[in-house]
């Protein structure tokens, strides 16, 4: 039965629940929207990691220089496409 | 009756009856062929079932000379409406319709399956290997493709054009002022489309990254490889934004959503935004296997290996970059401030930077070159000054401030066809050129070609550089007409007559074909260029598995290096090779995606419930379904080789 | 077909490998999917043309349910594959089963709470707000259905042909598929509830 359940899953499981509650903190307490924007970008960009390496297994062919190129690829332009319509939108008639 | 009232064309004219009965015609005409020859089971086998990357690169390719000549004959009315003042050859409406559906069909209806086409027929023979990475996936992207373009194009005679041009932006593309379902039709035939193309890009992608010959690391790959690369990324990054956007527009307008409404909420400028996202990106989708294009011929035919090739693969990968920051230049005027426009406006001209440097590696490899002027040549050489004025103007209109006087202007569309024709246009008929001996077996006559080149590009600059002049006056774009006082008349009767120029430089493709089919030489061997890369190493005709024995690759040139220093490129003995099955799915998901597609335009919700559910059951039966591929003997792959052999 | 016997089964064809590689680069083009829908919701958050705001709607509880169905979700889904590579069958398919119906639970529960914002007045034609936010999360949880009948089919094939290597193949995409929603589900859980509710 143990082989079933390595440490390295199960520590990444335990981990995700605690970046969870951490992230829940800008609910339950009161906090500022910048600290509150910081806690849940860091957690919402550390808990994405943690399923990519841990669970994913992103990392173990040979493809890999491929699947992480692309992926952050991927990130970069969609972050660009979120702040840039931001921009475009919201932010720029001052 | 109520239910057939929506088929009925809104703006009806005689032009539009005609056309009715000359589809009617052709469609009959073609059954009526494909029977008495007898050619239905051929036509399903070899075809409509088929997964060889070579075939459908030839079915994309002869959709997009179609759809070539679909918008051609909506340019031509178009300019002739323009060349006189106060002209009454087409309404408003009509007008609005055929600017829209020229600019459609186009980019996305020519110009894309004209690249995805040569994608499909070069990019495996030149990486040497015998098929795409997903070739089954390869047909159904083909037949989306081909179904969305057919669904667009049965609007014009079922329930009406879009009408909202081919950026269709809101709040002119809801409801209220475009009540056809002609803008239903754009929603929807581009969806289905586009989830196409964006399968080709994942495809491609996997494919050159995966399948490459041994020995071809990436920084020894041909340069349309590399192009091919670098635009199926941009395709795989850019698409999913005109699904989303697509798929806001569609429930906006029958769903009543408020995305881009301009109550409740809703962002009309929004839909720009996203459109644009993804459209700045489109272009480069098609300028870059452009420049991939023109890499090869200039090479082969300076008789030189391609100057800076780095600094070439480098410029591809920075301009792939650079094409998501870009997207607001497109509308400057909206009224963001002076920061943003800053922006995005030095974003913009950063382009012109490795651009720059991939027209001055052309401009090296072609110094001492022993330049041989054949008709892809020609092409190319023509492209060069041609499409540095088109660049030079990219750059005026990228200055913020000086864009409030171009923007929606003649000088506009002068500026972009400036870029798409001389560009991708040039390139897509010289790569045609080019690749038709690998593909057909026979060679395109050039003198019918140079004359093509030559009037194409006359024609060219005449219709198309008066605008520049008119936009500068104030000749706005999407006006059905305009007055005499204006004085632009003389400009516009010019531009008509370049029009008629290059229509007549398009039916001389046809005049060739025909030529070259009755009175070309089937004699031309394998390598009728004396060219450099691997996809000329192979037969002509190119069999089913493109390579008997897999090629190892030591160099940039590989077939160039072995034809002069005698290295050997198939080393080995023949293997069994396997190879793919034909499907007849793609093609019924194909059909089931059309019917899904019409019924979605009309509002009819059975048929698109129905449609929805076969689409996933086609899903569901792929899942469950065993198919290993097929082996090709090692006494077949003789029997193919010696036949060919001695065909050579 | 080549088998390489040194790589785990759903690596071990040429064939197995594209799949493998062609299914990261189309999660990329799913990365902006989701990419352009939250450009979309932030760009609409606050245009709620006198409808129910975030603030208003949103409700913790089904809200963390939701969330940790699915991070337990994603956990036993690698368990699966963990014990796939173990050529554990039947522990495979156990793994599976619970993976599909924690996430057949995360769609019950997403359905409640989206009856629960049409009886407080927010539909998906209410306002440019409700229109993106019924948009995301139904773009999501349209991803998890058509995720359970694809993980229910590669389920009967285990157990019906045994873990070959096409099918090991076809449960390991299909993982992988599975730990993004997850992904998704965190931007969606961070940016659009605990934000809306800050």
């Amino acid at each position: 039965m143990k082989e079933l359940f390595p440490a390295k899953q199960v520590m990444g499981f335990v981990f995700s629940l605690i970046l969870t509650i951490v992230a829940l903190l800008v609910y339950y307490t009161d906090m500022s929207f910048t600290a509150g924007m910081t806690v849940l970008l860091i957690t919402a960009f550390i808990q994405a990691g943690l399923q990519l390496i841990v669970f994913m297994h992103a990392g173990e062919t040979k493809d890999k220089g491929a699947i992480y190129t692309n992926i952050y690829y991927g990130v970069f332009m969609a972050l660009i496409t979120i702040l840039g319509t931001l921009l475009c939108m919201i932010w720029g008639y001052v | 009756m109520d239910f057939f009232d929506r088929f009925a064309i809104p703006n009806p004219s005689p032009v539009i009856y005609a056309s009715m009965v000359a589809i009617g015609l052709t469609v009959l005409a073609i059954i009526a062929g494909l029977t008495h020859f007898k050619k239905w089971g051929y036509l399903w086998r070899e075809w409509l079932t088929t997964v060889d990357h070579k075939r459908i690169g030839v079915m994309y390719l002869i959709s997009a000379l179609l759809m070539l000549f679909r918008g051609g004959v909506d340019a031509v009315m178009l300019r002739a409406q323009l060349a006189t003042p106060d002209a009454k050859l087409l309404d408003a409406q009509h007008y609005n319709e055929i600017f829209s559906t020229h600019g459609v069909v186009m980019i996305l209806f020519m110009a894309m399956p004209f690249i995805i086409a040569l994608f499909n027929f070069v990019v495996p023979l030149q990486i040497g290997a015998r098929d795409v990475a997903f070739p089954r996936l390869n047909a159904l992207s083909f037949w989306l493709f081909f179904m969305g373009a057919m669904l667009f194009n049965i609007s014009f005679v079922l329930g009406g054009s879009p009408d909202a041009g081919w950026t269709s932006y809101f709040p002119l593309a809801g409801n209220q002022f475009s009540e056809s379902v002609g803008t239903n039709y754009y929603m929807i035939a581009i969806q289905i489309a586009g989830i196409g193309t964006l399968m080709t890009g994942v495809n491609f992608m996997t494919t050159i990254l995966k399948m490459r010959a041994p020995g071809m690391k990436l920084m020894k790959m041909p340069m349309f490889t590399w192009s091919a690369l670098v635009a199926n990324l941009i395709i795989v990054f850019a698409f999913p934004v005109l699904t989303v956007a697509l798929a806001m527009g569609t429930m906006d307008r029958l769903f009543g959503t408020h995305f881009f409404s301009t109550d409740a909420g809703g962002l009309d400028m929004l839909w720009a935004n996203l459109f644009w996202v993804w459209g700045h990106p489109e272009v480069y989708i098609l300028i870059l296997p452009a420049f991939g294009i023109y890499s090869e011929i200039i090479s082969t035919f300076a008789k030189r290996n391609l100057y800076g090739y780095k600094s070439m693969v480098w410029s591809m990968v920075v301009i792939a970059g650079y094409s998501f920051l870009v997207w607001a230049h497109h509308f400057f005027t909206m009224g963001q401030g002076a920061l943003t426009n800053s922006i995005f406006s030095i974003t913009t001209m950063a382009i012109a930077v490795p651009t720059g440097v991939k027209i001055f590696n052309w401009l090296f490899t072609l110094w001492r070159g022993k330049i041989q002027m054949t008709v892809p040549m020609l092409y190319s050489i023509l492209f060069i000054p041609l499409f540095t004025i088109g660049g030079v103007t990219g750059v005026m209109l990228a200055m913020s401030a000086a864009d409030y006087q171009y923007h929606n202007t003649m000088f506009l569309v002068a500026h972009f066809h400036n870029v798409i024709i001389p560009g991708v246009v040039f390139a897509m008929l010289a790569g045609l050129t080019y690749y038709w001996p690998k593909m057909f077996g026979f060679m395109l006559n050039e003198k019918i070609g140079k004359w093509t080149a030559w009037l194409l590009s006359i024609g060219f600059v005449l219709a198309f550089f008066p605008m520049y002049i008119t936009g500068l006056d104030g000749q706005a774009r999407r006006m059905y007409t305009y007055s005499a006082s204006t004085g632009f008349g003389p400009w516009n009767m010019a531009a008509f007559i370049g029009a008629l120029i290059m229509a007549v430089g398009f039916a001389l493709i046809v005049y060739n074909i025909y030529y070259s089919v009755r009175y070309a030489s089937r004699d031309i061997g394998s390598d009728p260029w004396d060219a450099r890369t691997l996809e000329w190493a192979t037969h002509t005709p190119v069999p089913e598995y493109n390579f008997a024995i897999t090629p190892q690759i030591d160099s940039i040139e590989p077939f160039w290096d072995a034809k002069k220093n005698g290295q050997e490129l198939f080393k080995g003995k023949f293997e069994k090779i396997h190879m793919p099955n034909s499907s007849g799915m793609p093609f019924i998901m194909g059909c089931i995606f059309f019917a899904w597609g019409f019924s979605f335009v009309f509002s009819i919700w059975i048929p698109l419930i129905i449609t929805t559910i076969g689409i996933f059951v086609c899903l569901a039966l792929r899942s469950f379904e065993v198919d290993h591929g097929h082996y090709i003997t090692v006494d077949e792959i003789e029997e193919t080789e010696t036949k060919l052999r001695g065909a050579n | 077909m080549k088998i390489d016997n040194s790589l785990p089964l759903e690596y071990s064809t040429e064939e197995n490998q594209l799949k493998v590689l062609g299914f990261w680069i189309f999660l990329g083009a799913e990365v902006m999917l989701f990419g352009t829908l939250f450009a979309t919701f932030f760009t609409l958050v606050h245009r709620t043309a006198g409808g129910p705001t975030g603030a208003e709607l949103f409700e913790i509880t089904p809200v963390l349910i939701e969330t940790f169905l699915l991070l337990a979700s994603s956990f036993t889904i690698g368990l699966g594959i963990h014990a796939m590579r173990l050529g554990r069958k039947n522990a495979m398919l156990a793994f599976f089963g619970i993976t599909l119906l924690l996430g057949l639970g995360f769609l019950g529960v997403e359905i409640f709470d989206f009856v629960q914002y049409v009886h407080e007045g927010a539909t998906i034609q209410t306002s440019g707000f409700t229109s993106i936010l019924f948009s995301t999360l139904g773009t999501h949880g349209a991803h998890v259905s058509v995720g359970f009948f694809w993980g229910l089919f590669i389920m009967l094939q285990v157990k019906k042909r045994g873990l070959t290597p096409q099918n090991a193949n076809k449960a390991f995409i299909f993982s992988l598929y599975w730990h993004f929603l997850d992904v998704v589900w965190i931007f969606i859980f961070s940016f659009i509830y605990l934000k809306g509710m800050m």
